[in-house]
């Protein structure tokens, strides 16, 4: 029996349903959310939902002096820091005129491939991770912990290193330190096949991880993606060469690309570049010592140094895609506006929300990771 | 928020003074001490990573510096942790989402600070995003200075904490209860006067008799807005001191 004032409630079918994935969820790459939209356990749509990184760089950076933003900028991107002081102060530099010393410039490109080196390694144990496979995350750690402690030995700090500084580094390379690192590459090496037989050639793998999140060369294009992501659809755009700073024309490498585009092209993709990391770091290590000269150009007072009007765009390769820092000055001691063009923000927002529909519940975790984006550099 | 604001007259929660560590039984002093040894030996980690401190996390919880070696996992659901450790700074968003999952978890809890941000904002000292102390809104057992703090850092603030919950000593949660109306001005302050969590945190406290002096006051009186939210208990509040009294 019903009662009189029964009324029949019209529900949504039941197989359809939203689910919010996160900001706490296995695809954990920081403090990200998805609310997605699910038939049974296909995803119908997706809406990311950042902000919870949020901190207000941009404003910081215009109330702190030209040298103190330093301190500021790697804590942009975490697992990958370095690119963020370089750019940086290569636009400081541009707007300043401050030549930088050369053996300045190989020091620099020796940390921005070392920082490729922790981040791809950090990539590859969280993208096991999210398929359950943890003693390969285990092996990406512990591997990235050898780099960073020569990080440690070289700048004073495991993460955040603040070694970059507009006209050069902080200070000289120590003693003994290219041998260890030649070392720690030796020893990356001999893992490499170690890693292929658990990781990169598992036919488990292979199995999750082909055809999970896949994009056309044309929509990669469309939706502005760079970097790793953009060369595993088959396109070979790359800073490094393509607009080379630094040292990066005297340095012989190549350019890994797939075809595919997919999740597993894209994890491929970086473990190509790990090998040509190691390469260029080789070249590097064969070369520095024959470069004498100063680390820093001189600065004036740090309190009361203006730079001129005019404003300065400087793009770097990192290991997520292009970084770009647009700086303006009005003549003051303190930046007038800093835009920062992060790459996570394109892959984060708008290209997960587009690859991941018609994909299954289980592989957004995996998709999420395989576009390397990394949440705080998205809500900046 | 002065007092003024609020004319709101608040009758007292019966507050029930807990004995101290002299007056308990015998047999009750060697339960404690168990049941201490063995809270401090196996805990759980709430991975919830709120900001860069979050980098760290992998090399102490992994084989290198390996935190399991103290009996300390991660574990991905807030009811089954005994840990909230604040990675760092918290955007206003997320320290909505770090109360809704700290009142989730169950007591006793414990909450580290990580990271200089988490005691006087840190690097975003000036920032119009951040929370500055994160004392003001949850309260907080230990904390590790630096930015970032070094895995043996992590390690030794992790031991210092066992320390402590093997003492008995790590008892920030039940200030929680008894200060609660300091904790909810301090979110109201923020979230606006409107705001309330599913978790009946005043009702909780009257049911396991953890209610003290502090914990009704002006702003639990905002809550009165929501009167019949919460069925937790199924007891209407004005019954909390008869309920007291009775058990």
């Amino acid at each position: 029996m019903r009662p009189e004032n029964y009324k029949p409630v019209k529900h949504p079918p039941s197989e359809e349903y939203d689910l919010y994935f996160g900001p706490n969820h296995p695809g954990i790459e920081g403090n990200y959310a998805l609310k997605v939209r699910l038939s049974g356990d296909e995803v119908q749509h997706v809406r990311a939902d950042g902000g919870y990184l949020h901190r207000g760089f941009e404003k910081l950076m215009e109330e702190r002096l030209w040298i103190q933003n330093i301190a500021l900028v790697p804590r942009i991107c975490v697992p990958d820091p370095v690119p963020m002081e370089e750019t940086y102060s290569r636009a400081v530099e541009i707007l300043g005129q401050i030549e930088v010393p050369e053996r300045a410039q190989w020091i620099r490109t020796l940390c921005l491939e070392m920082s490729r080196v922790t981040a791809h390694l950090f990539y590859f144990g969280g993208h096991a991770a999210t398929m359950g496979m943890y003693s390969n995350m285990f092996w990406g750690v512990s591997d990235r912990d050898r780099v960073l402690d020569l990080f440690e030995e070289l700048t004073g700090a495991r993460v955040y290193h603040m070694y970059t500084t507009p006209g050069g580094v902080r200070r000289d390379i120590p003693e003994g330190f290219l041998q260890r690192l030649s070392e720690t590459l030796d020893y990356l090496e001999t893992r490499l096949p170690e890693f292929d037989d658990l990781f990169f050639a598992n036919p488990v793998v292979e199995n999750r991880a082909r055809g999970a999140g896949p994009m056309s060369p044309e929509q990669a294009l469309e939706w502005g993606v760079t970097g790793p992501n953009l060369r595993a659809c088959g396109l070979p755009f790359d800073l490094r060469r393509d607009d080379p700073y630094l040292v990066y024309d005297q340095l012989e490498f190549d350019i890994p690309t797939r075809s595919e585009g997919d999740a597993y092209a894209r994890t491929m993709v970086r473990r190509e570049e790990l090998i040509q990391s190691i390469y260029i770091l080789r070249q590097v290590i064969a070369r520095l010592p024959s470069v004498k000269g100063p680390i820093r150009a001189p600065l004036p007072n740090p309190l009361a140094w203006n730079l001129p009007h005019g404003d300065a765009y400087t793009r770097t390769e990192s290991s997520k895609g292009e970084l770009g820092f647009f700086v303006v000055s009005n003549g003051g001691t303190r930046p007038w506006r800093v835009h920062v063009r992060g790459p996570s923000q394109m892959h984060a927002v708008q290209v997960l929300e587009q690859i991941t529909v018609g994909q299954r519940l289980e592989d957004v975790a995996q998709i999420m990771f395989s576009l390397d984006a990394c949440p705080p550099e998205v809500d900046r | 928020m002065n007092q003024q604001n609020f004319p709101v007259q608040v009758a007292p929660l019966e507050s029930c003074r807990e004995p101290g560590p002299e007056e308990r039984s015998m047999l009750r002093k060697v339960l404690d001490r168990v049941g201490q040894y063995c809270q401090s030996r196996s805990l759980f980690v709430l991975h919830y990573c709120t900001g860069c401190g979050a980098i760290e996390l992998p090399p102490s919880m992994t084989s290198r510096f390996d935190l399991e070696r103290v009996g300390m996992q991660p574990m991905v659901t807030p009811r089954q942790a005994d840990i909230l450790l604040i990675t760092g700074y918290l955007s206003v968003k997320t320290l909505k989402r770090v109360i809704l999952t700290y009142e989730q978890m169950q007591s006793p809890k414990y909450v580290m600070g990580f990271g200089s941000c988490t005691i006087n904002g840190g690097m975003y000292w000036n920032s119009y995003a951040t929370v500055k102390r994160l004392g003001d809104y949850i309260p907080v057992d230990t904390y590790i200075a630096g930015c970032m703090p070094r895995p043996e850092a992590i390690q030794q603030g992790f031991l210092d904490l066992i320390e402590r919950i093997d003492g008995g000593r790590a008892v920030a949660w039940k200030d929680y209860y008894r200060n609660y109306d300091r904790y909810l001005g301090h979110q109201q302050h923020l979230f606006g006067r409107d705001w309330l969590t599913p978790t009946d945190v005043v009702g909780e406290a009257a049911h396991y008799r953890l209610a003290g002096d502090g914990t009704l006051g002006p702003h639990t009186a905002l809550l009165d807005q929501y009167a019949g939210y919460h069925q937790a208990w199924g007891v209407p509040r004005e019954q909390y001191a008869e309920l007291e009294a009775s058990s």
